[in-house]
């Protein structure tokens, strides 16, 4: 086929009717936007393509060369998915753009063919039904990205300058501080679809407090002077990325806490730095990944995914734990690769399950363990499994 | 009557069945010509050269739309991928039996036999409301398709008792001269060289190897755009150097030459040198001028010509005669002005659903 670049853009969209139809479908069913996101991204990156290289690169097009375009395709989709964050499930993203991909490859080969008499003469276009495609394309981009607007949740920033807390968040919004926002007194979180983005908390028992909520982003926060946790996420499912979390020298303190979700989401802790306390990033019934964080100073263990959690330990750097340094627990299932963990010290109370671990597998829990870097051994008590691929 | 046909070969077939695609009933179209057979010439040339595959592709078949093709017919019909993975590699070729039972069947459906007439129109002569055809009445829209004018012999080797032409019938000597480089005189080659002949490739430049006669970019709309921005010459010299020989590369061709070459059994040369037999593999008769009814319609219209064409609008319509009440369009060889390629079946589809856009446009219809 020789597509003309109108062809190509006009056969583009026609092709993607369907997938974003069905986009939008799955996002009204689902109350979720991801799905229009990816359908958004993977038409953007083929609209792109088409009008930048495909046209120039290939005055002939070889049915074959569906197969190498579609990967590639796929590859350059879930790269933009991945650079802004959209919260697409892998598996169901990689299903969409499958589906999508053939049925564009049926259309383009056989349903279009079979419509419009011309259409291989005519090098893909579509005569007026492609112009009113064309056309439309532009206005629906503008009706979903309105619908997407409004639907919205507010926004708030937080001036510059000292807010006395405790604040309350009970409904859906993104509460956005600009540099120097400080709250005293802890942030608590009660409602779904709220983000809270670049606020520094101080002060309080707990800095910031989730509970019973899903959507949670907390973006670029920093927590210091709190009595007890830094982030107590609770029946509840979020996101942490890119925090400082400075905790007491008090028996029980956690840095990061997500307990009592293991019929929720997923919640993920990335990119984050906590320092001191009794543990650093901890999991109690939840379904968990840690990866990428800075763990330091603590004195029951750095990082705990324990009572029946699971979880994915990956890429953190934990240091200067004392007891141990990762520590699965108590029926939890762990998957633990490519940390470090150095520094680990005895606990001098003697326990001998503290004797300063890099990694601990304790009471019929499960980890397994690969690529780790390690100055202490690994070691399992109670029933306690390690497993090493 | 609305549509008629002149021309009963392969290029009136495929405008037939676009026709019949596009609404049209068997009683409102007539197909003038020799033989009811649509095949029939190319059957005989084909069975000449021992033709055993296509060298065109899956589109390469009489269906209307362009899918589903033969390959997926093929695939459908014996239960194997193999026809149709081939054809998304460009790698497929029918062979000329499967080729042939496709237009069988396809005439035995669409209802061809019951618009032939058999009769040879050597005069089209514009008239109000539509084109008069030899006294077979006044039809609004006409449609062309003469064919090949005749087989091409050089004017040096006419009467000579060893000449035959490779699309008349014949057997092979023992030492034969194959006259012409294209596929007719590559297909003759091999034919030759199986028969146990010693074979003399008479050419006088070497044949491009190329899958397709025409590029591929200029079977669609693309590719035409920059073909009909040239100016008239330089149209007509891409035209001419598309007629050049070629055949497609790969073993199959390149291996039994080789072979023979090695066995002293072939060998190129300028000229004839005394062979048993001489086979011209020099392919068909160019112009208008050597098809009458076309030529009496350029002569007694005053047609626009350029060298050997027809000038032709873009969709193939002659543009002196042809008004939304009425349509005169050429489909085959005689229509290359608008589509280089088009003796090929894809070109013959092009200029037929050109006509039928016409024919459902007008408002007598």
């Amino acid at each position: 086929m020789s597509y003309t670049l109108r062809g190509r853009l006009e056969s583009r969209l026609a092709a993607v009717l369907l997938p974003f139809a069905i986009a939008c479908g799955l996002a009204a069913f689902l109350g979720d936007w991801w799905p229009l996101q990816l359908a958004a991204a993977m038409i953007g990156i083929g609209l792109a393509l088409d009008a930048t290289v495909l046209h120039r690169l290939l005055p002939y097009q070889p049915g074959w060369a569906a197969l190498p375009l579609g990967l590639l395709e796929l590859g350059l989709t879930m790269a933009l998915v991945e650079r802004f964050d959209v919260a697409a499930p892998l598996e169901p993203a990689l299903w969409f753009f499958a589906g999508s991909w053939l049925v564009a490859q049926i259309l383009t080969h056989a349903g279009l063919p079979l419509l419009r008499l011309t259409y291989t003469d005519d090098g893909g276009e579509l005569g007026r039904g492609g112009m009113a495609l064309t056309a439309a394309a532009p206005a629906a981009l503008v009706l979903i990205l309105g619908a997407a607007w409004a639907g919205q949740p507010p926004t708030v920033r937080l001036a510059a300058g000292v807010h006395e807390g405790p604040l309350v968040l009970d409904r859906a919004q993104r509460l956005i501080g600009e540099p120097g926002a400080i709250v005293r007194g802890g942030i608590r979180i009660e409602a779904d679809d709220v983000t809270v983005r670049d606020v520094a908390v101080f002060g309080g028992e707990v800095g910031i407090e989730v509970r019973d909520s899903e959507d949670v982003v907390l973006d670029g926060v920093r927590v210091g002077g709190a009595s007890m946790d830094g982030i107590s996420a609770r029946r509840s499912s979020v996101t942490v990325r890119d925090c400082e979390i400075d905790s007491p020298a008090v028996a029980g303190s956690q840095g990061i806490d997500i307990s009592f979700a293991m019929t929720l989401p997923p919640s993920l802790v990335e990119r984050c730095d906590v320092r001191g306390g009794s543990e650093g990033i901890v999991s109690h019934l939840a379904h968990v990944t840690f990866r990428e964080n800075r763990v330091s100073g603590t004195v029951l263990r750095g990082i705990a995914v324990t009572e029946m959690s699971m979880g994915s330990v990956d890429r953190n750097v934990v240091e200067d734990a004392v007891g141990v340094g990762i520590f699965c627990g108590d029926y939890s299932r762990c998957r633990i690769t490519e940390n470090s963990v150095s520094g680990t010290r005895v606990d001098p109370s003697g326990n001998p399950t503290r004797a300063g671990y890099g990694i601990v597998s304790h009471f019929g829990a499960v980890a397994e363990l690969d690529d780790n870097q390690l100055d202490r051994e690994a070691a399992a008590f109670i029933d306690g499994r390690l497993e090493r691929p | 009557m609305r549509c008629a046909i002149v021309g009963a070969g392969l290029g009136g077939f495929v405008a037939y069945n676009t026709l019949r695609h596009g609404g049209l009933e068997p009683d409102e179209i007539v197909v003038f010509g020799d033989d009811p057979d649509p095949a029939a010439a190319w059957r005989v040339q084909s069975g000449a050269i021992r033709q055993r595959r296509m060298r065109s592709e899956s589109d390469g078949h009489c269906f209307p739309t362009t899918f589903p093709g033969l390959a997926v017919r093929e695939t459908m019909r014996r239960r194997d991928p193999l026809p149709t993975l081939l054809s998304v590699c460009d790698r497929y070729r029918p062979s000329v039996e499967v080729f042939l039972r496709h237009v069988d069947e396809l005439r035995e459906r669409s209802g061809w036999d019951a618009s032939f007439r058999q009769a040879r129109i050597e005069c089209v002569r514009a008239v109000s409301g539509g084109f008069e055809l030899d006294g077979h009445g006044v039809i609004p829209h006409v449609l062309l398709a003469p064919g090949h004018p005749g087989l091409a012999l050089p004017a040096e080797l006419r009467g000579d008792p060893r000449v035959v032409h490779a699309y008349e019938p014949h057997e092979y000597g023992s030492k034969i001269a194959v006259v012409g480089a294209g596929m007719a005189a590559a297909t003759e080659w091999r034919n030759a060289l199986e028969a146990g002949a010693e074979v003399v490739s008479v050419r006088r430049r070497e044949p491009a190897r190329r899958p397709l006669n025409v590029a591929r970019p200029l079977f669609t709309k693309r590719g035409l755009a920059r073909f009909r921005a040239e100016p008239r010459e330089r149209r007509a010299e891409l035209l001419r150097s598309f007629s050049a020989p070629s055949y497609p590369p790969g073993r199959e061709w390149d291996e039994p030459l080789e072979r023979a070459t090695r066995e002293g059994r072939f060998r190129v040369e300028a000229e004839l040198n005394g062979a048993d037999q001489v086979i011209c593999a020099t392919g068909f008769r160019r112009g208008y001028q050597h098809a009458p009814v076309l030529r009496r319609l350029v002569e007694e219209h005053g047609l626009e010509t350029h060298e050997r064409w027809i000038f032709l609008a873009d969709d193939c319509a002659v543009p002196e005669l042809t008004d939304p009440g009425r349509t005169l369009a050429l489909v085959g060889v005689s229509s290359q002005w608008a589509y280089p390629a088009a003796d090929t079946l894809v070109g013959m589809k092009y200029a037929s659903r050109r006509f039928l856009q016409r024919v459902q446009r007008c408002r007598t219809r």
